[in-house]
């Protein structure tokens, strides 16, 4: 064993880059909220970051997605963490701990997060990665499908957990960061990128313009599925009689179809919903617009209360934005110290 | 509406939807699945899954692979070469319900709401027993999985025998899972515990969603509904409900699974 979880935290769940290719089932791909912060703390502990967020068959190795604040955990055995993500203050043994890099930790250290300062979801990523039984091929822990993780639930006090055997020696991962100027701010206010569709064209003109224009506050009823903004009304053109009963009573309703991760439902036009990693698959109300790949990590570490902007871009740029991200979970991001 | 061409939309830079229609028509969903089978039939690099729903074929791709403009002119070409759509291969699961079980009264009640059964009979002009009767005397079409593991939304081949029901105004904050229900002329399913707004009809002993995938049906995954299945309800009675129940959690029940091939109703045989 190499952790005991002696605080399991708001909400901390074991993940690796998720289980694609169940969709037609209604099983979400879950993996982490951002793509980013987990490749890169597997990449500065010598672990595999996986193959591509959402259409990649390899998950690679699986870290810890911790929510908030809380998580603590007991070292059993020797080995070497990164922090990576939110900023919750992490210590070792009572002592700040420095982010988006390698950490040697010896058995008994006591690593610590508190509360968040910056960003929603921290990632910690130890040698070897985590090692829990695959379902469907992936580590990825889904709450309210009960699978993958430990038993398909978020960490509690008690739990302990084991490591797959580090790929490299400890002693040469010890010194490993990310460059500087790659670490990432996160908020208080976010500019998330969108391609305006599937069903804008059911939205009114001036409700599209609005949805691009105003401010949107996270609301704290958030999670994995889906984070929901806050704003105005958006309203929606008028609709063919027969929907009314084929689709349901309200205007936002649509014979359901394919939902992506990302896809912003807006049910009664009210409080756009981006529907994110554990989301749902299929469902029945219009969606205005979809965030883009690259930036669901944008969405997955915004805190309640912060202010997004959306912004839109043509697909072209939006698979642009994908390249650099993607280019950017690379050995080439990572100096030693 | 039915469009005469597909509208290709694009789901932000992974995903694409080729839609056939905006409305809930058997047509549209059997254009949806003759789709998918040419996809797999003719499998286009990049794309790496489809998703079925009653109208429309999402395609899930890696833009690394195919550009968006190269998959939508791939797939254009494939629709324009799948022809009509005679046969389909489709499996016959039969569902034991019992209607009206305890678990949908408590859950309406709890939510304010009168008895569903008493409900539709009252909006289809039925007795209880007919409404029973009548959702269990068709084949129901499933048209789409998803919205969670196991999720389904079903259709009635009989359209003689649809029921119609409203959504709650208010969704539900829970249903027990294992609940079948109806809103619209859709028939669907909680596989699990979870708000809702349709109307409740009864429970099935049956789990359709096993992540331990003890039981054989389970063989392939750990959901049991595919779209292209045609499910027939059979109404039980308490004891019969125990009975298979207990044959379920010690994972002996033996799941009525008939794979046979489905004859696609053409244009003239009805709506």
């Amino acid at each position: 064993m190499t952790f005991e979880v002696l605080d399991g935290g708001l909400h901390t769940t074991i993940q690796d880059l998720g289980r694609p290719g169940y969709l037609a089932t209604g099983m979400p791909p879950s993996g982490p909220a951002d793509r980013f912060a987990l490749g890169l703390a597997n990449l500065l502990v010598g672990n595999d970051p996986g193959e591509r967020y959402l259409v990649g068959r390899r998950p690679g190795d699986a870290g810890l997605e911790a929510l908030l604040f809380g998580l603590k955990l007991r070292v059993l055995a020797e080995t070497v963490i990164a922090v990576t993500g939110a900023d919750q203050a992490p210590t070792l043994n009572g002592e700040p701990v420095p982010m988006w890099r390698a950490v040697r930790v010896a058995r008994g250290d006591v690593i610590a997060l508190q509360r968040t300062r910056s960003g929603a979801r921290t990632y910690l990523a130890a040698s070897g990665g985590i090692d829990v039984p695959c379902f469907s091929g992936s580590r990825a822990t889904n709450v309210r499908a009960f699978v993958g993780g430990l038993d398909g639930r978020a960490l509690r006090r008690g739990d302990t957990l084991r490591t797959r055997p580090a790929g490299r020696p400890l002693a040469d991962l010890a010194r490993r960061r990310l460059r500087p100027e790659l670490v990432p701010s996160y908020g208080p206010r976010w500019r998330v990128r969108v391609v305006l569709g599937p069903q804008d064209d059911l939205f009114l003109e001036e409700s599209i313009r609005t949805f691009l224009e105003h401010d949107w506050t996270l609301s704290p009823i958030s999670d994995r599925m889906g984070c929901r903004y806050v704003g105005p009304a958006l309203a929606f053109r008028p609709r063919p009689e027969y929907l009314v009963e084929q689709a349901g009573a309200d205007p936002s309703n649509i014979v359901d179809d394919t939902i992506p991760v990302g896809g912003i439902q807006v049910p009664g036009g009210l409080e756009p919903i981006v529907l994110h990693v554990d989301g749902p698959s299929l469902g029945g109300y219009a969606k205005i617009a979809t965030v883009i790949s690259a930036d669901l990590g944008k969405v997955g570490q915004t805190r309640p209360g912060e202010v997004t902007n959306f912004h839109a871009v043509s697909t072209g740029e939006a698979v642009a934005a994908l390249r650099e991200l993607e280019g950017a979970i690379s050995e080439g991001s990572i100096v030693a110290a | 509406m039915r469009y005469d061409r597909a509208i290709y939309r694009p789901l932000g830079d992974l995903y694409l939807t080729v839609e056939f229609g905006d409305e809930l028509n058997l047509s549209l969903n059997f254009r949806v699945i003759a789709l998918d089978l040419a996809l797999r039939a003719c499998p286009i690099p990049g794309v790496t899954e489809t998703i079925l729903t009653n109208r429309s074929l999402g395609v899930v791709f890696d833009p690394f692979t195919i550009t968006h403009e190269r998959l939508v002119a791939r797939i254009e070409e494939i629709e324009a070469a799948t022809g009509a759509i005679t046969e389909l291969p489709s499996r016959r699961v039969t569902i034991p319900v019992w209607y009206g079980d305890p678990w949908s009264r408590e859950c309406a009640a709890a939510h304010g709401a009168p008895h569903n059964l008493d409900y539709l009979a009252e909006l289809n002009r039925m007795t209880v027993d007919q409404v029973i009767r009548t959702h269990s005397g068709t084949e129901h079409w499933v048209s789409a999985v998803g919205f969670t593991p196991a999720c389904y939304q079903a259709m009635p081949l009989d359209p003689a025998k649809a029921l119609t029901a409203p959504k709650y105004l208010r969704p539900r904050k829970w249903t027990p899972e294992r609940i079948v229900c109806i809103a619209g002329q859709l028939t669907s399913f909680y596989p699990v515990a979870s708000p809702g707004g349709y109307q409740l009809l009864g429970r099935t002993p049956l789990e359709l969603y096993d992540p331990t995938q003890r039981n054989p049906a389970f063989r392939d995954g750990p959901v049991l509904p595919r779209v292209g299945d045609r499910h027939t309800y059979v109404p039980i009675d308490e004891a019969r409900y125990w009975e298979i129940r207990r044959q379920v959690e010690t994972g002996t029940y033996q799941y009525e699974i008939r794979e046979e091939t489905f004859r696609v109703p053409t244009e003239r045989d009805g709506p």
